[in-house]
């Protein structure tokens, strides 16, 4: 246990603990000490292994009393911060959930997968295809945790797992493998060998194996696709053989968001593919993303404290039926349906909670959202001073009387002259080197780039230009814009220049 | 040279333990396996034998020497003992100059190997001081080690019922009795390499096919009824070996691979070259002819195609007696990447495997299944004709097999009482694993996904071109988000529903630091995309 637990307990003489091992330490801890009660708030420990501690914690501590946090509520701050830090695991995706939302035929059949592997060692190669943020990992951790619970599998399969953001090629990659099952040409976390002389020492040892007496090894392929893009496919294609041939039984997990991934593949590999494949498309409708929302927000029956959590609860559920809120939530059905940028969404509103602000409210959600719309070019408007928002005015016109056309520093200029002339007295006369400064400064901000980046002779007054702003971002920031002089104003709404 | 010792030295008095373990008559010395030393003042002896690593007296008492003892012996008169040494020098004791060759820092107590000739390895016994405990320093390399996965607790399940048992003989990997439907390539492999075998000639042979043909797997069936009848001395004994140019990282690492496995011996791929030349070209009467399948050929290739250019010329040497049988998918191979010496090496023995008709796909399926009665016979007909006219891959027809058997399991507690694999089962596997995801993809996309897909659609239609910049797809649809009712979207929401489309590759992005001047294609049919959102 942390010293930081322990100054705790001495504060509010309640001791919690949040995990078993925890349990272990501070029972011997604890029998120095009389303590008032304990809060446990794994699930676990509600289970046999919790039960049988607390026995033996009872035995320790002699008359101390030990509840089930009934005993002694919670202060509204602990009760807060907890609640915060539940739900903020929950959406940083820190624990899997306890089974993965809409996906049950998925879940089925690639548990299914597995468990023959593990128990009649029977090779298979699959491919999980989604969408980013659709729930492949997620789905995958559920399926692998379930397995590993099974008792035949538990002490049997080997599992290996590669990214192919991190193997980038196959060299790597075979380390990688090599290391992770503990070949014999590994001592201690260092793998000898040339990269020909670990392909064949991998290759050598999955062909020792067979069916029934080797364990089976699970390898998981995260982003599957870049796999395909090292050289002549040779893992994958090794990997692929054997999960055809009679040998170590394998089976072979890619995960990956490209639905024209077998395409890459080489013939001979594409052949030896067993081509199956998942996809996780979500058919969610908006009333199941709701309840979703609902859920993911609510805290779980076992909260230490059920008048707080009640509350909460029905704070949230009365939350998700009010009009605003609904809005705000079909809006972001409507731009995607995956439940990582959801996350993100609700994350915010949780971060506002506080002590004085005890549960979720409407503005909550309305103010994350609207961090998350929020344009990033938008904001950035907003920090320019007048001149190079004139400068930006003045390319939007350029833009739309060449119909696009690029466009350099010196027509800009002109543009902007022609309305200082017009306009004298509300804008400050610029010099032409001030306006340089501020179209550069503009170009930093990469709100105006060069057309061809390549090296050019020409003079920086004449290289040729483009803006990198909507017509709509501009009239808005303009909207927007704090006390922004109505000449400019105008001039930006005027259809001529 | 003498020392002046400045601290009082301990009496030690050595002694033999036990009786002499050899004797050298000639050089009249007696060998003995330790040696006790007693020190004044202390109770216990200590025990030196050999093997051991010991310390023994050196110019200072601070540091004594270290070495390893290698042997304890007595001259005649048994009076002098003399041990036979290793030497181990300290860091300290290793010139300056060398010191920056260990290429890390050295432990304070690490000792090394000495080895030099000149410093004499024989010492007067009674200088030791006593034994020592080391520790290996750094994890040594395995030079032996066994390439092996740990087995599992308890074997694995055997299949329980007959969906199970159809199961696992439709797996690829089950090797089936008989290779139905490959009779004739069969025969005519079986000629050549036994004739070959019988004279003691060599010669090439290039296969092709494309695949899931059964290419690979006749050549070992070949070359196990060649093995059989080699065994009851129908023909000569040879030697088998094997490699794939997709299970080495190098075209070179050919070489290293045949001479490991012809002699298990381990070389560099120039110096295994070397070794395999002389071999093949070197005369001896009583020489095995070695069969060497090479799988994957096209892989063998490198701009001076050299390891091309050896396999088949070893062949072709008097002596060799070699016989080469090369895989590849395409026909055409050696005309298409092979320089003329080689192709013309490689000879015009050529077999190419045809993909399978429908009737030996069927054929096939029946044949593993061996009377195991799991399927309709319809759908084992729907299956065989629908693979024929894709590819005629058997892998994929036994995989779809499979498929079904699972969805037939799946299925089979609700309906269908025979408990066969039927035609809708076999429907759904097929169509698992050919239909396009596209259209379910695009179906289940979100409504802003949905959208810019109509906008790009729209856009490409007013342009008269199949790409559009993303700043022009994005008024597109900010005007259809209008029409829709619905809220327009930021230009970072307009781009980041952009990139969810362009990262599952229904749109192509390209120059994505372009930002509004991305450039979209899209990856599917405009036809798909509108009938996948009419039926919307």
């Amino acid at each position: 246990m942390s010293s930081h637990g322990h100054r705790t307990i001495r504060m509010f003489n309640v001791l919690h603990i949040s995990c078993l091992e925890d349990v272990h330490t501070s029972v011997s801890w604890a029998a120095e000490r009389p303590l008032l009660s304990v809060h446990i708030f794994t699930p676990e420990i509600r289970n046999v292994a919790g039960r049988k501690y607390l026995s033996l914690w009872r035995e320790i501590t002699g008359s101390t009393l030990v509840t089930m946090s009934k005993r002694r509520s919670l202060t509204e701050a602990q009760c807060v911060s907890l609640a915060q830090k539940l739900l903020r695991e929950r959406l940083c995706h820190q624990k899997l959930p306890d089974r993965p939302l809409a996906l049950d035929s998925q879940y089925k059949h690639l548990l299914e997968l597995l468990r023959r592997t593990a128990v009649h060692g029977e090779s298979n190669s699959v491919l999980i295809v989604g969408p980013r943020g659709s729930g492949k990992t997620m789905l995958l951790g559920c399926v692998l945790r379930e397995l590993m619970s099974l008792k035949e599998a538990q002490k049997n399969v080997l599992l290996v797992e590669l990214n192919g953001l991190l193997q980038t090629d196959d060299k790597i990659a075979l380390k990688e493998i090599t290391r992770q099952l503990h070949l014999e040409n590994v001592v201690g976390d260092k793998v000898f060998g040339s990269f020909a002389e670990n392909l064949a020492f991998l290759l050598e040892a999955l062909k020792k194996g067979d069916k029934s007496s080797s364990r089976p090894v699970v390898f998981v392929l995260d982003e599957f696709d870049l796999f395909a893009h090292h050289k002549n496919q040779t893992l994958l294609y090794n990997l692929l053989d054997v999960s055809q041939s009679a040998q170590t039984p394998v089976a072979v997990l890619g995960l990956t968001c490209r639905l024209d991934v077998l395409e890459l593949l080489e013939k001979r590999v594409k052949s030896r593919f067993s081509h199956r494949q998942i996809h996780l498309f979500s058919s969610l409708s908006f009333a199941q993303y709701v309840d979703a929302v609902r859920s993911q927000l609510s805290l779980p029956p076992d909260f230490p404290d059920p008048k707080f959590s009640d509350a909460w609860n029905h704070s949230v559920t009365k939350l998700c039926e009010e009009k605003s809120v609904e809005e705000i939530l079909r809006r972001h059905f409507n731009s995607s349906k995956d439940f990582r940028s959801l996350h993100s969404l609700l994350f915010l509103s949780v971060s506002r909670v506080s002590v004085s602000h005890s549960t979720l409210h409407e503005a909550d959600l309305l103010e994350a959202s609207r961090l998350i719309s929020a344009d990033s070019k938008a904001i950035i408007l907003h920090g320019l001073s007048i001149l190079e928002l004139c400068l930006i005015i003045a390319m939007k016109h350029l833009n739309d009387t060449y119909d696009g056309e690029p466009f350099n520093f010196q027509m800009v200029h002109n543009e902007f002259k022609k309305f200082i002339q017009r306009k004298s007295h509300s804008i400050h006369k610029f010099e032409k080197p001030v306006v340089m400064k501020a179209f550069e400064h503009l170009l930093q901000l990469e709100l105006v780039r060069p057309v061809d980046s390549g090296v050019c002779k020409v003079q920086r007054e004449y290289q040729l230009m483009r803006l990198m702003l909507e017509h709509g971002q501009v009239m808005e920031a303009l909207q927007r814009y704090p006390q922004c002089p109505t000449d400019v104003k105008q001039w930006a709404l005027s259809a001529f220049a | 040279m003498s020392r002046y010792i400045t601290r009082l030295r301990m009496r030690r008095t050595y002694k033999w333990n036990g009786r002499p373990v050899g004797e050298d008559r000639k050089l009249k010395r007696k060998y003995y396996e330790s040696m006790s030393i007693s020190v004044e003042g202390k109770t216990e002896d200590a025990t030196v034998s050999s093997g051991q690593y010991i310390l023994i007296e050196g110019d200072d008492d601070d540091n004594p020497f270290v070495a390893q003892l290698h042997k304890l012996y007595t001259d005649d008169s048994g009076k002098k003992k003399t041990a036979v040494v290793q030497w181990f020098v300290r860091m300290c004791e290793v010139p300056q100059n060398k010191r920056k060759l260990l290429g890390r820092d050295p432990h304070p107590q690490e000792i090394f190997f000495y080895q030099d000739r000149s410093c004499d390895n024989e010492v007067d016994g009674e200088t030791i001081l006593g034994a020592v405990q080391t520790a290996p320093a750094t994890p040594r390399t395995p030079r032996h080690a066994t390439p092996s996965i740990p087995s599992r607790s308890a074997p694995a399940r055997k299949p329980g019922n007959v969906l199970e048992e159809a199961r696992a003989r439709l797996h690829v990997s089950s090797v089936p009795e008989s290779l139905p439907c490959r009779e004739q390539e069969f025969q005519d492999i079986y000629n050549f390499v036994e004739s070959k075998v019988i004279d003691g000639t060599g010669g090439c042979m290039y296969i092709s096919g494309v695949p899931g043909t059964g290419k690979t797997a006749t050549v070992h069936e070949v070359v196990r009824s060649l093995q059989q009848s080699a065994e009851q001395d129908e023909i000569p004994h040879f030697h088998f070996i094997e490699i794939n140019g997709m299970k080495m990282t190098d075209p070179h690492q050919a070489y290293v691979q045949i001479l490991q496995k012809l002699t298990d011996q381990k070389a560099t791929p120039d110096h295994a070259a070397a070794l395999l030349e002389k071999r093949f070209s070197a005369p001896a009467p009583k020489k095995e002819t070695t069969v060497l399948l090479v799988d994957e050929l096209d892989l063998l290739w490198t701009r001076k195609q050299n390891v091309m250019y050896n396999l088949f010329d070893w062949p072709t040497r008097r002596n060799a007696r070699l016989v080469v049988l090369t895989i590849a998918n395409t026909m055409d191979l050696p005309e298409r990447i092979m320089i003329n010496r080689v192709a013309s090496r490689l000879g015009l023995t050529r077999m190419s495997f045809q993909p399978y008709t429908f009737k030996q796909l069927q054929q096939i399926i029946t044949s593993r299944l061996n009377r195991v009665k799991a399927f309709e016979e319809d759908a084992l007909q729907l299956v065989s004709r629908k693979v024929a006219a894709l590819s005629g891959d058997a892998r994929r027809c036994l995989d779809i097999c499979r498929r079904a058997t699972e969805i037939c399991e799946h299925s089979g507690s609700q309906k269908n009482g025979s408990g066969l694999v039927g035609m809708s089962h076999v429907m759904e596997a097929l169509d698992e694993m050919f239909s396009s995801s596209y259209i379910a993809a695009i179906r289940c996309a979100s409504v802003q996904e949905q959208l810019f897909l109509r906008a790009v659609i729209a856009e490409f239609r007013r342009l008269g071109l199949e790409e559009a910049t993303f700043q022009q797809v994005f008024v597109q649809h900010q005007a259809l988000c209008r029409v829709e009712g619905l809220q327009p979207v930021s230009v970072s929401e307009g781009l980041a529903v952009c990139q969810r489309l362009g990262s599952c590759r229904l749109l192509l992005l390209e120059g994505s630091r372009l930002d509004l001047f991305l450039r979209i294609r899209l990856n599917v049919s405009q036809d798909d995309v509108l009938y996948a959102l009419k039926a919307d």
